[in-house]
């Protein structure tokens, strides 16, 4: 087996050689092994993982880009507050935090001896820059908005290593939106002015557990090492490399690159092989029908919403789109892996007679908006076979994914699918999807997009909830959400996929998940060594 | 007609071939929904099944039966080829006559416009426009006409100068004979090679820049072409690791390999035998 | 002699001025914005615009002065050289364009002049051997290999020798994070690269060279002056070679001027089949993220491209044949 490097280190005469070898391998001894253990790396020090790159943006807080993976390379490099297990928040720059005054202060305690990667020490003063930079300059990661406000009110410090946030209203969601902001050096951000434009070395240098040694924007690579004075855990990976992929099933088996996200169709090739390892990830990514009751007021209508719901064979999406990698998606929104999933609400299994029921012979028409990936187009045309069996005729108009953003962006649509991530995250995110106001209070995708719909008692509970800083107390009232919004059908939650990540267990085992992300390449903690 | 039966005579081996099969793809296209008995837009079997006697292209993911889909998309493929060309072909060949035989500023004007188009970089701006109309079939069709009347109208253009020039004509103009008929009965005959020509040459580009577009994710989703099964197959995870690509894959890859290739030797013979010929 | 050329240069001019408009024209007319992100695929978040933050980035970028007001500051910008600035890679768009010009250009340039060389070469043979086996069979060859859509040569390519012989590398223009001992190792590393892309993208063009060469090589053949050359009893091979090839490259050299337009569309299929850093794939991103400014400076620098080499052609076309002016 060649490698690359064997071709390129080789003489002068390489190119004279790869010909020959085209010559003999033409002549047919071309092979198709699997390369499950090549290189080993496990007794080496110098540990390397190769992920799929591409160019996402340069890894600050300002300059990732808005859509793709950047914001997690930019993480690896900037640290926060807190940091997400599998379980929840835990202790991270902060090594304890407090919630005082009805949940109006939270005062963190920093660990000491935090260094920069230029050897700076990390203090108060940077935390403190840190969130009113924010202010004025906002991050593409911006978890400080809530209805349109930025919640931070007055930063105090009380010490060097202790932080006082005064914020601006009682709300369970402020600890994990303070906690997660990257916090970035004063002394390099005081004197920028432009972070869109702020390009220079510095504007990489965090005290998060890896510095970035190298990024080309063209050839989408990036390449990581392990900070070596770093204040927390050790790095298990020294280097994490991101190369640029044209097929990820050619370059996994071939050795380009460590993981996989495989499709089931072609796990059995790693599945009962020693050199590789499947686990699966979670259902936090997913597809969901939305209705756009302002234009089609008829959609008001509760049981004409749950006829959708009853006439769409979601099972059947499952099997057929996702190959059977997914789970049919809760009514309640959140997934069955979530930390706040409620087992016990309404379920709407597939079921005509029932739809027939609710429609009560009539017959209706929709105009379905998707966008033009296979997979939106392949569930668009099923649901239409299952929806013309109950009288409900669907048109369907397939444009590009940008446009049907924009129209489901501007109300431009009867009903429409849209796909993204994000459904694990906290239970807050029900109150931005499902309560009717009419600003786009935050910068996640789900937000604001049920045009005409408007219930008082989700509403009430939406508010609720946010309030509520007792975990049992506010594990109650959304579980209760769960429960209204699944009777509401305010919109149809299809599917959720299950990823297959499949790794070279050999080479390297630490892949990890948090609690509320699907994706273990995603994680900090997947690349340090764990307690 | 006549004389096209003539000239067909006169194909090759391989000429003869060529045109039988596309005999055959056109009456497939024509005949598409009596030649298969399960739909091309519904699920009939279990997904992805091998070829068999009941399914002699066995099925996609989604188990729709391949055949169906085949034939279906003939239609669409040489729908999107032959409008393109009577659109590009007509619209371009009539450009052409009009520069060439009234000159002037008419003809400076649309050649002009003919320089415009010949810079713009096709394919990314057929990406820009197939977004900005929408992908439906019929504005696939209307960008790639956009595209494709520049060559025939220059053509034409220049025939219809040399023939302006002939003595023929300008007894006929002396006479008080009016463009149309001047166009329709001496013009018409010695540009009709060319504009034929053309017209086969153009069906081809225009099924390739469909199956092109398909292939970026361009199309338009809701009717399959052989460049959108195309698509599909290809974008299956990892189909290459799995047998599908066998018949999946493969049908509509032949079936576009099939015709293009078959509809360029009739092209050439065509070239072949009007260069002998006029 | 002087005034043709003005005229000349004066039509490009229009011409380019056209296509600016056009240019400034299409991309504000397509359907979304760049400031909406709703969906996202399954590696990866996305985070849409708030209201607020529209309204600035729109100031910032100049998105809310008139429509005439942007086409005169663009017709300006562009003028003097200044394409823009992204809204989605937050930089010029001039830097993000030289970044990977080199790659589209060098891609480009080479394949055309293999797609040149080796078509005219096997036209040439062809036409020498004229009504025998070799010429049917190279013509049918190169009749049905210039039609099949060049995607589907560069997929062939991808999965036989990237693949399935695991000879080339699947993907990108360069080894990532190599370090190279010497420029000799770089460039060896680059052409180990460049050879699945540009092959394929030398099909794109070699059917139209093969037959451009043939049929100048056979009319040449008939003519007279070769005739005599045969009374000579020169031989057929140097008639073929020196003779009739000598004269059939002007029609070839006008050829590869004018191909141009064709391979940059074929360059953008092929960079996205091999992840080929170069503007093609560059400008699927632009066009999916509505970024206007580059989409704006990728059009504009490829017509400037294509709009030179047709410039060149007529000036080459008259230096070499002066019956034409």
């Amino acid at each position: 087996m060649l490698n690359r490097k064997g071709i390129l280190m080789g003489n002068k005469n390489i190119l004279i050689i790869s010909f020959i070898l085209i010559l003999s391998l033409l002549a047919g001894c071309g092979q198709d092994n699997i390369q499950a253990n090549e290189k080993l790396n496990k007794n080496n020090d110098n540990l390397v993982i190769r992920l799929e790159g591409g160019d996402w943006g340069y890894p600050t807080p300002f300059l990732h880009y808005r859509r793709g993976p950047g914001a997690y390379k930019m993480k690896l490099i900037f640290d926060s507050l807190l940091e997400k297990d599998e379980k929840g928040l835990i202790p991270w720059l902060a090594k304890e935090w407090e919630i005082k005054n009805d949940g109006k202060e939270y005062i963190f305690k920093l660990n000491k001896n935090i260094k920069w990667h230029d050897g700076n020490k990390l203090t108060a003063d940077d935390v403190k820059f840190t969130f009113e930079y924010y202010k004025a300059h906002p991050p593409v990661w911006n978890n400080l908005i809530v209805n349109g406000k930025n919640i931070i009110e007055n930063v105090d410090i009380i010490d060097d290593y202790t932080i006082k946030f005064i914020v601006n209203e009682k709300n369970a969601t402020y600890l994990e939106r303070v906690g997660t902001m990257p916090i970035i050096p004063k002394h390099i951000w005081e004197n920028v002015k432009d972070p869109l434009k702020f390009y220079r070395e510095e504007a990489v240098i965090g005290c998060g557990p890896y510095k970035l040694t190298n990024y080309s924007r063209e050839q989408g690579i990036y390449k990581f090492k392990a900070f070596e004075n770093y204040w927390g855990p050790k790095q298990k990976v020294d280097v994490i490399e991101f190369v640029p992929v044209s097929d990820p099933i050619l370059a996994f088996e071939k050795g380009d690159i460590d993981t996989l996200m495989a499709s089931p169709d072609i796990l059995n090739r790693y599945e009962n092989n020693e050199g590789f390892k499947v686990t699966k990830n979670k259902p936090f990514w997913g597809y969901r029908l939305i209705f756009n009751m302002d234009n089609r007021p008829e959609l008001k209508d509760k049981s004409l919403r749950k006829v959708f719901a009853y006439g769409i064979n979601r099972d059947e999406l499952v099997q057929k789109v996702a190959r059977g990698a997914g789970i049919v998606a809760s009514m309640g929104y959140l997934p069955k892996a979530h930390k706040w999933y409620n087992p016990d609400i309404k379920k709407y299994n597939f079921d005509i007679e029932k739809a027939r029921k609710l429609i009560n012979g009539k017959e209706y028409s929709f105009k379905l908006l998707i966008g033009n990936s296979p997979k939106e187009v392949k569930i668009a045309e099923l649901i239409k076979l299952s929806l013309s069996k109950v009288g409900i005729n669907i048109e369907v108009k397939s444009v590009d994914n940008k446009t049907r953003d924009g129209l489901v962006k501007k109300g431009d649509f009867e009903l429409a699918i849209i796909g993204h991530g994000g459904w694990g995250r906290d239970p807050d995110l029900l109150r931005d999807m499902y309560y009717s106001s009419e600003t786009m209070e935050s910068n996640s995708p789900a937000s604001g997009s049920l045009p005409g719909f408007y219930n008082e008692k989700i509403n009430e509970l939406a508010l609720l909830q946010m309030k509520q800083l007792n975990f049992d107390e506010r594990k109650e009232t959304i579980y209760k959400l769960q429960e209204v919004i699944a009777q509401e059908v305010p919109q149809i939650p299809l599917f959720n996929t299950i990823g297959y990540f499949v790794f070279r267990p050999l080479k390297y085992d630490g892949w990890m998940y948090t609690y509320d992300h699907h994706y273990p390449e995603h994680c900090k903690l997947s690349y340090l060594e764990r307690k | 007609m006549g004389r096209i039966i003539n000239i067909i005579k006169d194909f090759s081996l391989v000429g003869k071939i060529s045109l039988i099969a596309l005999v055959i793809i056109l009456i497939i296209a024509i005949f598409a929904p009596y030649l298969s008995k399960y739909p091309h837009d519904k699920p009939v079997a279990s997904p992805l099944k091998s070829p068999t006697k009941e399914h002699i292209l066995g099925t996609d993911d989604l188990g729709i039966d391949l055949w169906a889909q085949i034939i279906h998309g003939a239609r669409i493929s040489l729908i999107v080829g032959l409008g393109t060309a009577l659109i590009a072909g007509v619209g371009g060949s009539t450009i052409g006559i009009l520069a060439g035989y009234f000159g002037g500023f008419i003809d400076k004007f649309l050649m002009r416009l003919a320089d415009v188009m010949i810079v713009l970089p096709e394919l990314p701006t057929m990406i820009v426009l197939g977004v900005f109309f929408g992908s439906s079939i019929y504005n696939i069709i209307i960008v790639l006409s956009l595209f494709s009347w520049i060559k025939p109208a220059r053509i034409v253009r220049s025939k219809t100068l040399s023939i302006k020039e002939e003595n023929f004509i300008k007894i006929a103009q002396i006479y008080g004979a009016k463009f149309h008929y001047i166009t329709i009965k001496h013009i018409m005959p010695y540009i009709f090679p060319l504009i034929l020509i053309s017209f086969i040459k153009l069906i081809n580009r225009a099924i390739i820049a469909e199956a092109s577009l398909s292939f970026l994710g361009l199309g338009d989703p809701t009717s399959k072409s052989w460049g959108l099964i195309l698509n599909y197959a290809i974008n299956f995870s990892g189909i290459y690791f799995t047998p599908y690509w066998k018949w999946w894959v493969l049908s509509p890859l032949i079936a576009i390999t099939i015709t293009v290739v078959s509809i360029a030797i009739i092209g050439r013979e065509f070239e072949k035998i009007f260069k002998l010929k006029i | 002699m002087n005034k043709p050329i003005i005229g000349k240069a004066l039509e490009y001019i229009i011409t380019f001025f056209i296509i600016l408009t056009l240019n400034f024209m299409v991309p504000r007319l397509m359907p979304g914005d760049p400031f909406t992100f709703l969906s996202n695929d399954e590696v990866g978040v996305s985070f849409t615009f708030t209201e607020e933050e529209i309204k600035k980035y729109k100031d910032y970028y100049g998105l809310n002065k008139p429509i005439t007001t942007q086409y005169v500051d663009y017709l300006k910008n562009t003028l003097s050289g200044y394409l823009g600035y992204s809204i989605f890679y937050n930089d010029e768009v001039l830097n993000i364009i030289t970044e990977r010009i080199t790659w589209t250009i060098s891609l480009v340039f080479i394949s055309t002049l293999i797609s040149a060389f080796s078509g005219s070469l096997l036209g040439s043979i062809s036409a020498y051997y004229r009504h025998r086996k070799i010429d049917k069979v190279l013509y049918f060859f190169f009749v049905s290999i210039s039609q099949i859509p060049p995607f589907l040569i560069g997929l062939l390519i991808l999965y036989y020798f990237g693949a399935y012989l695991k000879l080339f590398p699947l993907s990108g223009g360069i080894t990532p994070f190599m370090e190279y001992n010497s420029y000799w190792h770089k460039i060896i590393d680059l052409a180990y690269h460049f050879i699945l892309p540009a092959l394929t993208l030398s099909f794109v063009n070699i059917g139209n060279f093969y037959l451009v060469s043939r049929n100048s090589v056979i009319e040449i053949l008939s003519k007279d002056y070769i005739t005599t050359a045969k009374a000579k009893a020169l031989k057929k091979r140097r008639i073929v070679f020196v003779h009739a090839l000598r004269n059939a490259i002007f029609p070839i050299v006008t050829r590869i001027f004018l191909s141009f337009g064709t391979v940059i569309g074929g360059a953008v299929l092929i960079e996205n089949v091999f992840n080929y850093p170069g503007l093609g794939l560059l400008m699927k991103e632009a066009v999916f993220y509505r970024d206007y400014p580059l989409i704006q400076g990728i059009f504009t620098i490829m017509a400037l491209f294509v709009l030179t080499m047709n410039l060149l052609s007529d000036l080459i076309n008259k230096k070499l044949d002066p019956r034409l002016s």
